[in-house]
């Protein structure tokens, strides 16, 4: 079934995607081997749930450390912040492996 | 996406149009270091104004950051203006907004990046 979303939680979702979609492709490639990616999105009363599976190797998303948003401009690094930006945005991500498959998990509450 | 640069004394105004997503981000980093490589003009500062970039996500970011960085080698002002609501938000949760300047609108970029010319 198709899912209405209005052009806040589209700009969440898009980036969502974008960023997962990415860390996928990087964290889960060997030479010769693309990892299958499947998306879905589900809409119920409360919330949009976007789920992003893939079949590369076993990789939690959320075990990376948290960039320092702190950080001056000449210390600032870049690794993690797509990630830390997801789990910013939606109100709740959770990973698990399944069945040879990563799964990831991202909801966010139709009233936020 | 698209880019246009509009020349305002020694001030490059950086006009992002569309997507800076992982396909984009590296063209508009080489657009900005070449500005900021200097092979023109003086140039006092780089301001990117952003009415019309719509989507910005992390390797948008790491273009700015880079770019930010570059600037401040080459002892040129650096800063952003006018971002659209989800671009702002994008800057303030990654913290960005605190490394490089954001402000609301061109002409108040353009008085704080060269305050003697206010």
């Amino acid at each position: 079934m198709a899912v209405a979303l209005d052009a806040a939680q589209l700009s969440t979702f898009e980036l969502a995607l974008e960023e997962i979609f990415m860390n996928i492709v990087m964290h889960g490639s060997r030479p010769g081997i693309a990892p299958r990616v499947e998306v879905s999105l589900h809409r119920d009363a409360e919330s949009i749930t976007m789920t992003v599976e893939d079949d590369g190797p076993a990789f939690d998303p959320l075990s990376l450390p948290p960039p320092d948003v702190t950080a001056s401009l000449a210390d600032r690094r870049v690794g993690g912040l797509g990630v830390f930006l997801v789990r910013k945005m939606m109100d709740s991500v959770s990973y698990e492996r399944i069945a040879g498959r990563n799964q990831l998990r991202m909801s966010k509450r139709l009233d936020g | 996406m698209n880019l246009r640069i509009e020349e305002i004394g020694d001030v490059s105004c950086v006009v992002p149009a569309g997507r800076l997503d992982f396909d984009a981000a590296p063209g508009f980093q080489q657009a900005l270091e070449r500005l900021l490589g200097g092979a023109g003009k003086p140039l006092a500062a780089v301001i990117v104004d952003g009415t019309a970039l719509e989507y910005v996500s992390s390797a948008g970011l790491r273009a700015f950051l880079l770019a930010a960085r570059a600037a401040q080698r080459s002892g040129v002002a650096f800063a952003l203006c006018a971002l659209q609501p989800a671009v702002r938000e994008v800057f303030e949760l990654s913290g960005f907004s605190r490394i490089i300047p954001v402000h609301a609108d061109r002409a108040s970029a353009l008085a704080q990046t060269q305050p003697g010319r206010a």
